[in-house]
């Protein structure tokens, strides 16, 4: 099992429910509670609850808002879209494009359905000459006859799906052409210009014309999903309008569509069972009918799956496709339902990239933009991005080798040693926590954790030093040139820093009220974990109010010792040529210093427990 | 009615309750100013998203497309924080995931069980709001501006499920109105038809729902579904790891099972290669011996023809969860067996050995056409569509159809079955004397329907396939006026779907209002407690109203009542 890496991880405010609007009348009526751990401010948070992975964040995925002086995660935030592009060939597409092309790149970008690596249009010689090639004047025609989409680094080719592309530029639309095994078929368009042939052919009536037939019979077989949704979509499109104009003096309502009586009102009561509205679209005549044949979307089920049975036993487990690949793929209606077939591998299809976007996030509450990228697709900069590391302060966890008795104790491990890989049950064990000021005031905080972590194996948590200030994060080269000594080395990580608590020469102790260190811009606190034992019979058989105890087997990361701490920073601006915004209060009170505190839930993972 | 007064019949004309508004006091201010507002500038260019959420995944798209933009799949890596990237550590497939996870056993990759009573409801909720907003960064391509919301969710969904479903919806996305969508109507849209038998061989149960004039008017549930056959390929695989040729356990409770291999191996197989045997129509169904391996040898010449059953077929398959990496040869023959255990189970000779909630598929689809009355089973039975996951596994829709099929010429439609009956059949004696009790059982079937249907005299029973001579009006009005042709009634078919996605983006498309469509506002304010009965609110105001801009009640006051149709009833 991997060491585990100590980690921070901070819960936006956003998810503590009495933030939310909606608390709320429906819990009362839902017969379950929706979670125990969020109901009061008096309990603490739960880092193993469920629901706490969804509010929990890295800091580095934090925005913070400078107006409303809040963190922002990504569920709070609103977002606007700056641009659509494709990942692949880098280009941008209009917001236009996107309602009639779909999501996914139109240009020649596709993906490996197998290992999703980038195809690319190869020629593909068919029968390749010996003679031909070693003439000299073979560069001149390399790339003619059929085309085909490689994947270079599966070797997966297009032409395993019987798919050849005569032109080289253009793969998409000449794809959307294309059955698997070659077969083509026509396009939305063609098909609806055939459609408008039929029903001029067939002098009109709601698609039903018996000039069609002919037509039909060759359709029969190759009616896919998507002439079938266009089928039915016309159908009823055409069936609202006719019943809409039914004899009732209503057609000049016709363009209107939802103003059809009966069939609509039909539809509307699907659920009522209510008859009171039925009675009377009863009286009505002209109800909308359900479709009869092809031309009007009822497609006949085969059921007959025979062929894929056989082809299932001739290729075995090697032909079809694996979930994942199945799941990437992307819908495709241009052959009829597939159901059970979709599992073989030559029912793949290329996979266009999808497209992605830049996006500029705003504050919700104050409108404020918070994070604004470069318009430019090629750029990965931003033009505006706040984010909360450069406001809130951050957690830096590293073990501590206190019980040697030797010179070396004290001593914060040096970054470089190997982590410790478990930590041993019910042994005290020290963190040190460095906390380290990004903002240009000095902050006060305040630190509060359970005595006992929550969770089925509780473990003993004691911070030695709960309340402690931080300088401000000053220019670097003013702290240097002001003093010289031993406040550089201090700042340096040294051994010598001013205030460290009895810093009696080699031998230091870990002191309840006093911090450890303290540099320039940080602080570091010693924290006492004794971590409980994992093992399920030293569990309580019942727990303090005889409810059972959870006896299954320990699940995944709960060995792993995580630690809830409420954070509260609080700091002092000056309300004049602060650095932190505020225009608002700078107006309404020049000469105050302003208060400002900011509390959050955050949660360390300091390491994995043995199991042993 | 309407054409009474003359001044009136213009606002009558603009309300689809044009002929009703007499008899109720509404002013008819509201259907006018409805109308000269400009429908079109505020409908255009708004795109109302269609969820769809099903146990496993969800579909998201724009109303009106033909396919959902997107499926997002639940899975447990959804349920990780964010930053957390284990998932691409080299050791980590061999660590956590692959541990075969006693009671969980893929319960991760549900987003919801329908037994709430230790389900979390903020997870619930948190999931589908990670997942939405995935599908909605990565496949819609939206930003958070607010947009309505269609949302297709089973009808028998509890309503605390829903009601979580909706406040992180409503909370976290902020759409001005949430419509409720059935997926069995929508399915029967999609299809093209108003009546409908929908098998949906789902995740968690497998659902017979009779569809007719697009309401819902029986459903039979069993638990028969893609988890048992995940299931049941788990113990097929794993009795043959273990090679003791140990009974698979029936029973399916959790803590009783123990799983050597884990989900994901054992539902990739079922996905890959489990099938189903054709149905054997000609010695089918003769349960003599209890042996589910009965039907492999004889007796199915049409079957040899088909699939090369002279040399069977070995595949080799791959397991890496079970401790070591592995590989099993099985002929692929006996992979059909996950398959009859979890949809058939021909183990046990008489129907009546299955509870309720756990009948084989063939029995639950034709005991629900059996609970049908007659007219709307003669129109359900030719409008059969099969969805849902268990659609994919190869055979299995005809399958489940020949054995219906088979049931329905065996018995035709009696409920009464068991020895007796079979004595009565077999003695046309007694048969011709009972013909006046039991005459009625033998209709539907046009076949067989006609020796019974002279001695008919019982109004209540007619057989809807031979009542052609009289002219039933509502029949007549049913059929529509405008198409004589005949509608396909009484003999079995099967139709095709364009799934319940389809379905709603057709019905939000033409502009059809949702009965149950809630207001933010109102949901906000009062939760799911705070909606009425569906009989209790009047629908035809709520769609005065709706004809105004937007095409659904947008303009719902806080007094009005609102409803959460048939998901508020359960």
């Amino acid at each position: 099992m991997a060491p585990l890496t100590p980690y921070t991880y901070i819960q936006c405010p956003c998810s503590d429910p009495s933030n939310l609007s909606y608390s709320r009348a429906s819990d009362s009526g839902s017969p379950i509670d929706g979670n125990p751990g969020f109901d009061d401010e008096e309990h603490t948070f739960d880092p193993r609850a469920p629901r706490s992975n969804y509010s929990l964040y890295p800091l580095e995925y934090l925005l913070y808002c400078e107006d409303c002086h809040q963190i922002r995660c990504p569920r709070c935030i609103a977002e606007e879209i700056a641009t659509f592009y494709c990942p692949s060939c880098l280009f941008e597409v209009p917001s236009s494009n996107l309602k009639s092309e779909g999501n996914r790149c139109t240009r020649s970008c596709f993906q490996c359905p197998i290992c999703i690596g980038p195809l690319s249009v190869t020629s593909f010689e068919t029968q390749p000459d010996p003679n031909l090639l070693a003439a000299p004047d073979h560069a001149a025609a390399p790339h003619s006859g059929p085309y085909a989409l490689n994947c270079s680094y599966c070797h997966w080719s297009s032409a395993e799906i019987g798919i050849k592309f005569d032109k080289s530029n253009g793969i998409h639309g000449q794809l959307a052409k294309l059955r698997n095994g070659g077969t083509t078929r026509l396009t939305a368009k063609e098909r609806k210009e055939r459609r408008k042939d039929i029903l001029q052919s067939g002098g009109g009536g709601g698609g039903t014309a018996p000039g069609a037939s002919g037509d039909t019979g060759n359709d029969q077989q190759a009616i896919d999903m998507e002439t079938q949704f266009t089928n039915l979509k016309s159908f009823y499109q055409g069936q609202l309008s006719e019943s809409t104009s039914g004899g009732n003096g209503l057609s000049s309502l016709g363009d209107l569509g939802f103003a059809s009586p009966t069939s609509l009102s039909r539809i509307m009561s699907i659920y009522t069972g209510g008859s009171l509205h039925d009675k009377k679209s009863k009286s009505r005549v002209g109800s909308m009918r359900e479709a009869l044949d092809p031309n009007e979307g009822l497609i006949v089920a085969d059921l007959d799956e025979s062929a894929a049975i056989e082809k299932l036993h001739s290729e075995g487990i090697d032909g079809t496709v694996d979930t994942e690949q199945l799941l990437n793929q992307p819908p495709y209606l241009g052959e009829p339902h597939l159901h059970g077939r979709s599992r073989f591998g030559s029912e793949l299809r290329p996979i266009p990239y999808l497209l992605r976007t830049k996006r500029s996030k705003r504050c919700p509450v104050c409108r404020h933009i918070i994070s604004k990228p470069e318009a430019k697709i090629q750029t990965t900069r931003f033009r505006i991005r706040l984010i909360a590391g450069n406001y809130v302060p951050s957690i830096t966890i590293r073990p501590l080798n206190l019980n040697d008795n030797n010179g070396a104790a004290g001593t914060p491990l040096p970054p470089t040693a190997p982590l410790p890989d478990t930590l041993q049950p019910l042994k005290p064990a020290h963190f040190l926590l460095i906390f380290k000021n990004p903002i240009f005031e000095g902050v006060k905080i305040s630190l509060a954790t359970p005595a006992k972590t929550p969770g089925r194996f509780a473990s003993k948590v004691t911070v030695l030093c709960p309340q402690f200030e931080i300088d401000a994060n000053t220019d670097v080269w003013d702290e240097a040139l002001k003093d010289d000594g031993a406040r550089r080395r201090g700042a340096g990580g040294g051994r010598k820093g001013d205030e460290r608590p009895g810093s009696t020469q080699g031998q230091q102790r870990a002191e309840a009220g006093k911090i450890w260190e303290r540099g320039r811009n940080w602080v570091s606190i010693v924290v006492e974990v004794v971590p409980a034992s994992l093992r399920l019979d030293t569990l309580p058989t019942e727990g303090p109010e005889g409810e059972k105890v959870d006896m299954s087997p320990l699940k995944e990361d709960e060995d792993v010792l995580e630690i809830p701490i409420f954070v509260r920073v609080e700091w002092e601006v000056d309300a004049v040529g602060d650095d932190l915004g505020s225009s608002l209060a700078s107006s309404r009170d020049k000469e105050a210093k302003e208060k400002r505190e900011l509390a959050y839930w955050c949660v360390l993972g300091l390491g994995r427990v043995s199991q042993a | 009615m309407a054409g009474v007064l003359p001044h009136r019949s213009v606002a009558n004309i603009k309300s689809p309750g044009g002929p009703n508004s007499g008899s109720g006091p509404s002013t008819p201010m509201r259907p006018i100013t409805s109308t000269f507002a400009s429908p079109s500038s505020l409908r255009a260019d708004e795109d109302i998203i269609v969820i769809e959420f099903d146990t496993r995944k969800l579909q998201v798209g724009f109303a009106g497309d033909s396919t959902p933009r997107g499926t997002i799949w639940f899975g447990p890596d959804q349920q990780r924080r964010v930053g957390d990237f284990r998932a691409w550590l080299p050791d980590y497939v061999t660590d956590w995931r692959q541990r075969a996870t006693g009671d969980q056993w893929g319960k991760d990759y549900e987003l919801w069980q329908y037994d709430i009573r230790d389900q979390d409801l903020g997870v619930v909720g948190d999931r589908a709001e990670r997942a939405l907003r995935e599908a909605f960064t990565k496949y819609l391509l939206i930003d958070s501006r607010p947009r309505r919301m269609v949302c297709v969710l089973p009808s028998g969904l509890p309503v605390p499920l829903l009601s979580a479903v909706l406040d992180s919806l409503f909370s976290r996305f902020q759409p001005p109105t949430v419509a409720l969508l059935s997926p069995t109507v929508s399915l029967a849209v999609a299809a093209g038809v108003r009546s409908a038998l929908i098998v949906d061989l789902g995740w968690s149960e497998t659902v017979v729902t009779s569809i007719y004039e697009y309401r819902e008017v029986h459903c039979a549930r069993s638990v028969r579904g893609g988890r048992m056959l995940t299931e049941q390929t788990h113990d097929f695989l794993a009795k043959h790891l273990s090679q003791a040729p140990k009974e698979p356990t029936q029973d399916n409770h959790e803590q009783d099972r123990e799983y050597v291999l884990s989900f994901e191996e054992c539902s990739g197989i079922a996905a890959r290669l489990v099938w189903c045997k054709p149905s054997q129509t000609s010695a089918a169904a003769k349960p003599a011996e209890g042996l589910p391996t009965v039907q492999e040898h004889d007796e199915c010449e049409e079957v040899q023809g088909t699939s090369p059953a002279k040399e069977p077929t070995v595949v080799n398959i791959p397991l890496k969860s079970a401790g070591s990496p592995m590989s099993l040869e099985l002929p692929l023959d006996s992979l059909t067996e996950p398959c009859e255990n979890a949809f058939f189970d021909t183990r046990y000779d008489s129907h009546s050995s299955f509870d309720d909630h756990e009948l084989p598929l063939h029995v639950l689809v034709y005991r629900s056409l059996l609970k049908l009355p007659m007219d709307v089973r003669s129109i359900c039975m030719s409008r059969i569509i099969f969805t849902g996951g268990g659609a994919n596994v190869l055979g299995l829709r005809q399958r489940i159809f020949g054995e219906v099929s088979h049931l329905v010429q065996e018995r035709g439609w009696d409920a009464v079955e068991g020895k007796a009956v079979e004595q009565l059949r077999a003695n046309p004696k007694l048969k011709r004397q009972a013909t006046r009790q039991a005459g009625h059982g033998s209709t539907g079937v046009a076949s067989q329907s006609g020796n019974s249907v002279g001695a008919e005299q019982d109004g209540v029973w007619h057989d809807a396939a031979n009542v052609v001579p009289e002219v039933d009006p509502i029949e007549e009005q049913l059929k529509g006026g405008t198409d004589k042709r005949p509608r396909a009634q009484g003999e079995m078919r099967a139709i095709e779907s364009l799934g319940a996605w389809t379905g709603a983006s057709l019905i939000t498309h033409l502009k059809v209002p949702a009965i149950a469509t809630i207001d933010r506002e109102l949901w906000l304010q009062q939760g799911a407690s705070g909606a009425s009965r569906a009989s209790e609110v009047d629908v035809k105001a709520q769609q005065r109203q709706s004809l105004g801009p937007g095409g659904l009640m947008r303009g719902a006051s806080a007094g009005a009542p609102w409803t959460l149709g048939i998901w508020g009833t359960s």
